[in-house]
């Protein structure tokens, strides 16, 4: 069977809609200097066409790793990936027709214009040489680089670049799985947000998306699924909104200004305390974990507080709170 | 993935890579005509008049071999570096690809310098190179060329770091620069060190270089099968790409 076939290309519903990524009980072990180190335990994960996938971990969490092997630059220690069906480890080449990878702080070369880039990756993966032209083209609009075609790389800012990268990734004729590794790491939050709705765009295309990020907006932006990766394993996966009922309350009450209360206001505070968890305390600060921000009896607490001067805000829980809860880092407040 | 295709692949990524080299000038002319006729000046000048030929051999296997060792593996180091070799390894690419694209985009340069470091040496010092023997000298700096890409390979697929990559070519650039016998004879170095010697390609490659110019067609053909062995060891070590993808 042609490896173009496995996808399903033919119209049957089951196989267009099989996973372009399967990973299965993948492990991967490092011996280092001090003994055997885990980095990847297990994991089993899928990725469906059309379907963006954030990967949430704190550093050294084992995100990376899992792309890596993904990306065929490091190979598991036991479990399988397949892409397209195709095994990654035994097949590496048939594989990667189907995959673009944005390595995390890839520079792409500076001394290449954009298109001169784009062409070059294109064929590398594949078009044949007549459709590279028109490839080219439909990349450089579709990634808004259609006025630095002619540029040096090198003299593009940091936002752009990534475009480039974006645009390389999404040569070729065969692709169906992208991996970005931390995609906008770097960057201003402007160009981040044109970043953003690039890959919002790719839905269209079905391909399917994982991607790493420290950025928790960015999950929340992008993400139909989030996947939640501490200590090598996963310790979360579902939607947004699976993943913040996966707490205990649902909101928060942040206080601020203890130190200036007056003693109606003291009162007040210590009365919310002996009802509600206090889930952070810092300097002058807290933080009261509440039921349901959005229940009257809360509200009018708040109001009651905001009457006696002092200063707090009412909002739901976060797909942040729901991720320090769960990589156990404990919760900061906004700045 | 067919032979034809890897060959495209091959003939694109060399072009990409030729064209971003080409636009520094400062690569271009340092590596093609400064520092090989500034090395030829310099050896000529030291060089008793029996091994002027041995000066002018010295400096083509620089031009072909030291300079290409040490920018395949530096070019890897850099790629590293900026994750590039990431992107690369993540292509429908086998590394042999990868590998030869980039020694390949060094070659015209190479080629250059040793055409310059041959000019300059039979029209400026009088270096005595029968005409006759300038084609199969320059058959010659294939053989060269293709038969010391490996060690620059090694170096950039196992070194894990650019650092580390850096002073491992710098180290592997001056044992092969001084004790390999390409600007004296190999009978000059004590025994032991002459099996040493008998290791390097460079050693073979400088043989053959000198058996062509002086006609010794014997000598010739026996280094040239020993550069072709090292060829065929280089392949197959590319071939099974060496932390192309890391354990």
């Amino acid at each position: 069977m042609a490896d173009t076939e496995r996808l399903g290309a033919s119209g049957d519903p089951a196989r267009r809609d099989a996973p372009v990524l399967r990973v299965r009980h993948l492990t991967k072990s490092y011996r280092g200097r001090t003994g055997l180190r885990t980095a990847n335990d297990g994991l089993d994960l899928e990725v469906h066409p059309g379907e963006i996938v954030a990967l949430l971990g704190p550093n050294g969490a084992g995100k990376t790793t899992l792309l890596r092997q993904v990306a065929g630059q490091l190979l598991p220690t036991a479990g399988t990936i397949e892409i397209a069906g195709l095994d990654v480890v035994r097949r590496p080449i048939a594989a990667k027709r189907f995959l673009s990878v944005i390595p995390q702080e890839c520079e792409p070369r500076g001394d290449l214009t954009v298109e001169e880039e784009i062409r070059g990756f294109a064929a590398l993966k594949g078009t044949p040489r007549s459709a590279i032209p028109a490839e080219a083209d439909r990349l450089l609009a579709e990634t808004g680089l259609v006025e630095h075609r002619r540029t040096l790389i090198r003299e593009l800012s940091g936002g752009l670049r990534r475009r480039v990268l974006l645009a390389v990734a999404l040569a070729g004729p065969s692709t169906r799985l992208l991996l970005l590794d931390e995609p906008t790491t770097g960057v201003d939050p402007e160009a981040r947000r044109s970043v953003w709705r690039l890959i919002e765009g790719l839905r269209a295309r079905r391909l399917g998306i994982l991607l790493t990020t420290h950025y928790i907006e960015e999950a929340e932006y992008l993400a139909d699924r989030v996947v939640v990766i501490d200590g090598g394993r996963f310790v979360a996966q579902g939607t947004v909104a699976e993943i913040r009922a996966r707490l205990p309350y649902g909101g928060r009450l942040e206080i601020r200004g203890l130190d200036h209360l007056t003693a109606n206001g003291r009162a007040l505070v210590a009365d919310l305390e002996s009802r509600y968890r206090v889930g952070l305390k810092l300097g002058n600060a807290e933080r009261l974990e509440v039921p349901d921000p959005f229940r009257p009896e809360v509200v009018a607490e708040l109001a009651r507080l905001t009457g006696e001067g002092v200063q707090a805000t009412l909002a739901p829980v976060s797909l942040e709170d729901a991720y320090l809860s769960l990589v156990g880092t404990g919760a900061g407040f906004d700045a | 993935m067919s032979v034809r295709e890897g060959f495209r692949q091959v003939a694109v990524a060399t072009r990409m890579l030729l064209l971003e080299s080409s636009r520094e000038l400062g690569l271009v002319l340092g590596f093609s005509v400064i520092f090989p006729v500034g090395i030829l000046f310099f050896l000529n000048v030291l060089a008793a008049p029996d091994l002027r030929v041995q000066a002018l051999v010295g400096t083509i296997m620089l031009d072909m071999a030291l300079l290409n060792v040490n920018a395949l593996a530096q070019t890897m180091g850099q790629d590293k570096a900026r994750k590039e070799f990431d992107l690369w390894v993540s292509l429908p690419v086998r590394p042999a690809v990868y590998t030869a694209a980039v020694a390949l985009s060094y070659l015209p340069y190479s080629l250059a310098a040793a055409a310059v470091t041959l000019g300059v040496g039979i029209a400026g010092f009088h270096i005595p190179v029968p005409t006759s023997t300038i084609p199969t000298l320059f058959a010659g700096f294939f053989l060269v060329w293709a038969s010391t890409l490996g060690i620059g390979f090694l170096i950039g697929a196992l070194g894990r770091t650019p650092r580390q990559i850096n002073s491992y070519a710098q180290l592997i650039g001056i044992l092969l620069t001084f004790f390999a016998p390409v600007f004296y004879p190999v009978t000059v170095l004590p025994v032991p060190l002459q099996w040493v010697a008998y290791a390097w390609p460079l050693t073979w490659g400088s043989r053959y270089l000198t058996a062509v110019v002086v006609g010794n067609s014997g000598m010739a053909l026996e280094a040239a099968a020993v550069l072709a062995g090292y060829v065929v060891l280089w392949s197959t070590l590319i071939a099974l790409g060496l932390r192309w993808r890391q354990t």
